[in-house]
């Protein structure tokens, strides 16, 4: 037995130091106005990838007016003051580029994707949109519209839509991740043009931005040009708001059922988490692979191929700057009721709180997470966007370079320890999702 | 100078100034857009080929750039119609991966994951990929895959078990729906046109599998695509030792009657009634393959119109109209048949509109020629998108691919832009008048039908389907030609006992009870004609809700509030006083339609919808053959009606089964005490 064990970790070191993480190269420099650039020379391609990564997510709404970072995603493709309406895709897009955006409750993401002979231009919209883009009245009653219909697609009409709002809902009851990025339509349509403006002003400035540049780059050329575009938007001058209200944690389960157009009833459970910068965050990754990374993960392995009461699970992260949820949920196999299932999911949790993960499992769980630190690095746009994350939130892009030493150091005993700290049943939401009856399915 | 040119050159000046200084702070001219630069020089690899003894074709793309290899195989051949066992090649793909005969699923997703690698088989080929360090073991168990499936009846039996789920789940969900209805009607009998139901899934044998594998899992004419960090050499070696000791055979090949396109377009409705959102398509089946000379002219007609967040159809239906969050078209490429289509998903109030306008948008690319713009963008965001698509390794081995598949021309991925940069807007209005066709065409909406229904019909035949696509047929009963809705609901007054004796009752006195989450909800209901109501709601035997109606006043009052209704509010609780609402269908003001037959449990029954005066429409279901009510279906939620029974000579449904969104289960009501013309108190119907 003993030897085993030996041998086990013996092969671990092994493969722990036979494996270098491939380097990410790039260079840093600040303009006087605060804009932070990062760029990223990879000529393998003649594409670039242009990103600006806003600081302003749902989490910085005012909460009479929520939904109003997602909504002003859409209105910053409207047009600038050189743009017309509805030009700014066209423009991108008939110089051979894709572009799109999101928004999170922390942030703001948008990219193009270029051929490398229109960096220039790339670096020309994203800077007109952030000097002077142009919001009118049509394009926001017509963006109204859309997000409308965004919200029923994403949400209403579909099945477990409301699954992500009806958590976020009751685990938090005073910081603002409370409401969703998608917010309130009521809210969107009692808006005025002056209120989209002074968010406009208040979060779309340099000092709240991170521009980066990666794939086939001049980067002396690159940096001339992020000056020539870039260094006349002025500094912001307001204040920038941001939560400081601190989520007290659950203080006893809270229990809810939701009726919604489905067949199959689902279980979810949500448990706080630390901030997204806690030492525990590479801990909690690792949790969700043990859970549902993979067939032989124990949720999968246990829950759907041996009892077979769930067809599908998953065990996810939602990590967020000022703390997310660590979300479980089990859409239930048919004729299986959501009792059955939940009481199955607990006693995975126990497992995790009660016996350290077996050695060769933890090998396992190495190895995988090992795959996924090689190949998330693959495409420009990816690198683009991990760079200008680990600067905001890290506040070093060179963070990306150290994932998988990071990971090292968690050992065993972190799992057990976070588990024990972090999923206790007296501090979690659940949620039984079950078919609503309706006359006509 | 005059005064007035003093102020002309004044205001220059300024103006001037104005100008310079932001010049001055700009130093930029930003009406100006940056040009181009020189435009890069597009590189295509060639993959190094070698073919084995066996007949598999081995291309390898080297790229050491991260530490990975990954291994495809593809085994092209005819599909294969199932018919009653329908599901059959996606259950071998799916048993292939559940056990081989030295390795149960269990310790094949173990070692899987314990190199973090991904690896399946499937009834047409294989894939695995892993770190550079893992290959040897992802091989191994990649070819355990592909030779030696033990075909487990036990699992079986489980992935039957989760397929049946899986169906389940598509049950409420409208895009499902929507591609169920698109694929039967687009290509009808062909395999392409084949579903999964229950019923066939549930056909399929282990001896069935084992067969299908047997005859169809063969390496003649397959290919194997390498790419990642692997020398051409290595690629030999590793391909000589795992993949040249699989026996050669020849496969079944099989040929398929076309699908062909509707002589006429018509319009295929799903009703979903809880849908806020209508899923519109609109397509219909083509011949189109890779190989074709219309190919690129057709990613630049399907560009120009539906193809991106420029393209016509999201600048009509999404940036002008604001109808939806995205709306697309596409034409397909397949060997054998592909097909067009144009989607979005709307609210439900402008289903008509928004189908309107994608027709139109079909209809004005066929008519009118595009313009040098939209050719010129469309031109530069397809040659963008084939450089972008470069970056990854697998892209160089597709093409490789591609060309041996479709037998195209060698040269043909590496003059790719060259030919898009040929097309010209004839060819475009060439290609449109020959793929797009929006008279014949299949118009498939998912949702709350009621709301659009008749609005649609303009569009073309309105049909109703199922979930699994099959044509719903109202009932094999047709309406006799003498039935109306006036002789239904006549039917029904006689069924119950007749106009006289319904007009003859004043008054009625009933007390109902439910049960619901172990809680007893008992009701009781006093009506005295004309406008008299008066409603008591006790649950567990405490008052919570009481309604008093008199004439045009109406009183709400619950845990001690009260509130005086008015106007438009005291209307639902009007017709709520009428014992017999259907004796005033007739009349004046009430609009009924005789709409189908359609069953409820099991009993065929008229469909009629009713409008009453005010606005207020349901719909409500009558017994062929006896008469009697059998259903309403209306805003309010729905409602059953079971066991009449006789009280003074006329008949009251005893039992109802209600269901509403806002109850969480069925509610079933039992009427426990009901009479007729009994003296009410006048106090009980006092509003103030």
């Amino acid at each position: 037995m003993r030897k085993i064990s030996l041998l086990v970790s013996l092969l671990c070191l092994l493969t722990l130091s036979t494996f270098a993480q491939k380097k990410i190269a790039f260079e840093e420099f600040t303009l006087d106005n605060g804009l932070r650039v990062i760029m990223h020379q990879d000529n393998a391609t003649p594409i670039v990838a242009v990103s600006v990564l806003y600081h302003v997510g749902s989490k910085n709404e005012n909460p009479e007016r929520t939904g109003f970072a997602h909504f002003f995603e859409h209105l910053l493709f409207e047009g600038s003051e050189n743009l017309d309406r509805g030009e700014y895709m066209k423009v991108i897009q008939s110089a051979g580029g894709t572009l799109n955006a999101f928004t999170s409750s922390d942030q703001t993401y948008y990219y193009q994707i270029m051929p490398s002979n229109e960096l220039e231009l790339a670096l020309y919209m994203e800077s007109e949109r952030m000097l002077h883009a142009k919001i009118d009245q049509t394009g926001v009653e017509t963006q109204r519209e859309v997000v409308k219909e965004e919200k029923r697609q994403s949400y209403d009409n579909r099945p477990y839509g409301s699954l992500l709002p009806e958590t976020l809902k009751r685990a938090y009851k005073v910081h603002p991740y409370q409401w969703p990025p998608i917010g309130s339509l009521e809210h969107l349509n009692a808006a005025s043009l002056e209120e989209f403006m002074a968010f406009y002003e208040t979060f779309y400035v340099p000092n709240n931005a991170i521009l980066t540049i990666a794939g086939d780059i001049d980067p002396k050329q690159t940096k001339d040009w992020v000056k020539k575009y870039f260094s006349e938007v002025p500094k912001g001058t307001k204040t920038i708001p941001r939560p400081t209200v601190v989520e007290p944690a659950i203080d006893g389960e809270i229990r809810d059922v939701i009726y919604d157009n489905i067949q199959l009833p689902a279980v979810v459970q949500a448990y706080h988490m630390p901030k997204k910068t806690d030492k525990d965050y590479y801990t909690f990754q690792m949790i969700s692979s043990i859970l549902s990374g993979g067939n032989s993960s124990r949720m999968n392995k246990e829950l759907v191929d041996n009892q077979q009461k769930a067809v599908g699970v998953a065990a996810l992260p939602l990590d967020l700057e000022d703390g997310g949820l660590f979300i479980l949920y089990g859409i239930t196999a048919q004729g299986v009721e959501a009792s059955e299932l939940e009481p199955e999911m607990d006693k995975v949790i126990d497992e995790l709180k009660n016996t350290l993960v077996p050695e060769k499992e933890f090998q396992k769980l190495q190895n995988q997470i090992e795959n996924s630190v090689v190949s998330g690095n693959s495409s420009i746009e990816g690198i683009t966007q991990a760079l200008a994350e680990a600067k905001l939130y890290r506040g070093d892009a060179d963070y990306i370079n150290n994932i998988w030493d990071e990971y090292k150091k968690v050992t065993r005993e972190d799992i057990q320890r976070v588990a024990r700290e972090y999923f206790k049943k007296d501090s979690r939401v659940v949620l039984y999702y079950l078919p609503k009856p309706s006359e006509d399915k | 100078m005059t005064d007035k040119t003093m102020k002309k050159t004044l205001l220059y000046i300024c103006a001037g100034l104005l100008t310079f200084s932001t010049a001055f702070g700009q130093g930029l001219d930003r009406s100006v857009r940056p040009e181009s630069g020189p435009a890069p020089e597009i590189q295509i690899g060639q993959p190094a080929t070698f073919t084995l003894a066996n007949g598999l074709k081995v291309f390898v793309v080297e790229n050491d750039k991260l530490p990975r290899v990954s291994f495809s195989l593809t085994i092209p051949r005819d599909p294969v119609l199932e018919k009653d066992k329908a599901g059959l090649s996606s259950m071998v793909s799916q048993l292939m991966n559940r056990g081989t005969t030295t390795r149960t699923k269990e310790q094949l997703d173990e070692e899987k994951d314990f190199i973090g690698a991904s690896v399946s088989a499937s009834s047409s080929g294989g894939y695995g990929s892993s770190l550079k360090k893992h290959q040897d073991k992802m091989l191994e168990l990649m070819t355990d895959l592909l030779y030696n499936p033990a075909f487990p009846e036990e699992e079986l039996d489980k992935i039957k078990k989760q397929a049946l789920s899986g169906i389940a789940l598509q049950k409420n969900d409208p895009n499902a729906i929507a591609s169920n209805i698109v694929r039967r009607l687009v290509y009808g009998d062909h395999p392409y046109g084949e579903l999964d139901s229950e019923e066939t899934l549930n056909n399929i044998t282990v001896e069935d599998i084992k067969n299908y594998y047997k005859t169809y899992f063969k390496p003649s004419n397959a290919y194997l695509v390498i790419v990642g960090d692997i020398t051409k050499k290595e690629a030999e070696q590793v391909a000589k030792k795992h993949f040249s000791k699989w026996p050669k055979g020849t496969i079944p090949t099989f040929e398929y009657e076309k699908p062909k396109a509707p002589a006429k377009t018509m319009v295929a409705l799903h009703d979903r009634p809880s849908s806020v959102q209508s899923v519109i398509n609109v397509s219909y089946p083509i011949e189109l393959s890779l190989n074709s000379p219309d190919y690129i002219k057709t990613r630049v007609l399907s560009y120009i119109l539906g193809g991106g967040s420029s393209s016509r159809m999201f600048m009509n239906l999404r940036e002008d109209k604001g109808y939806t969050y995205g709306a697309y078209a596409s034409i397909g490429s397949d060997r054998l048949v592909a097909a067009v289509n144009a989607s979005a998903s709307v609210r439900t109030e402008v289903t008509d509109s928004a189908v309107y306008e994608i027709m139109y948008e079909l209809r004005r690319i066929v008519d009118e020629k595009v313009t040098q713009e939209e050719l010129d963008a469309a031109k530069a965001y397809l040659s963008g998108s084939f450089g972008r698509s470069l970056e990854s390794p697998s892209t160089i081995a597709g093409f490789a691919l591609n060309v041996e598949r479709y037998n195209l021309p060698k040269d043909f991925y590496a003059n790719y832009l060259k030919s898009l940069d040929a097309v010209t807007i004839e060819d475009v209005q060439q290609v449109a008048k020959k793929y797009i066709r929006p008279d014949n065409a299949y118009i498939v909406i998912v949702g709350n039908t009621g709301e659009f229904k008749d609005k649609v019909a303009r569009f073309g035949e309105v049909k109703m389907y199922d979930i699994y696509g099959n044509e719903e047929v109202p009932s094999d009963s047709k309406i006799d030609a003498s039935v109306t809705a006036e002789s239904v609901i006549n039917k029904y007054i006689d069924a119950i006992g007749g106009r006289a004796k319904l007009e003859a009752i004043k008054s009625v006195e009933m007390i109902t009870s439910a049960e619901i989450q172990g809680m007893t909800i008992e009701t009781t209901t006093l009506k005295e004609q004309p406008g008299k109501l008066a409603l008591s709601v006790k649950v567990g035997g405490n008052t919570v809700q009481n309604v008093v109606l008199n004439g045009d006043k109406a009183k709400i009052s619950s845990g001690g509030q009260s509130q005086m209704l008015e106007g438009a509010q005291v209307a639902p609780f009007k017709s709520g006083a009428l014992i017999f609402p259907e004796l005033d269908y007739l009349k004046e003001g009430y609009k009924l339609v005789l709409e189908d037959i359609k069953s409820v449990e099991g009993k065929d029954a008229y469909r009629v919808k009713v409008s009453v005066p005010g606005g207020v429409s349901m719909v409500e279901y009558y017994d062929v053959e006896s008469g009697l009510k059998l259903q309403t279906e209306s805003a309010q939620g729905n409602a059953i009606y079971r066991d009449y029974k006789a009280v003074e000579g006329v008949l009251f449904s005893f039992f109802q089964l209600a269901t509403n969104p806002q109850i969480p289960m069925p509610l079933e009501t039992k009427v426990t005490s009901l009479k007729v013309n009994t003296q009410i108190d006048a106090a009980t119907f006092k509003v103030d």
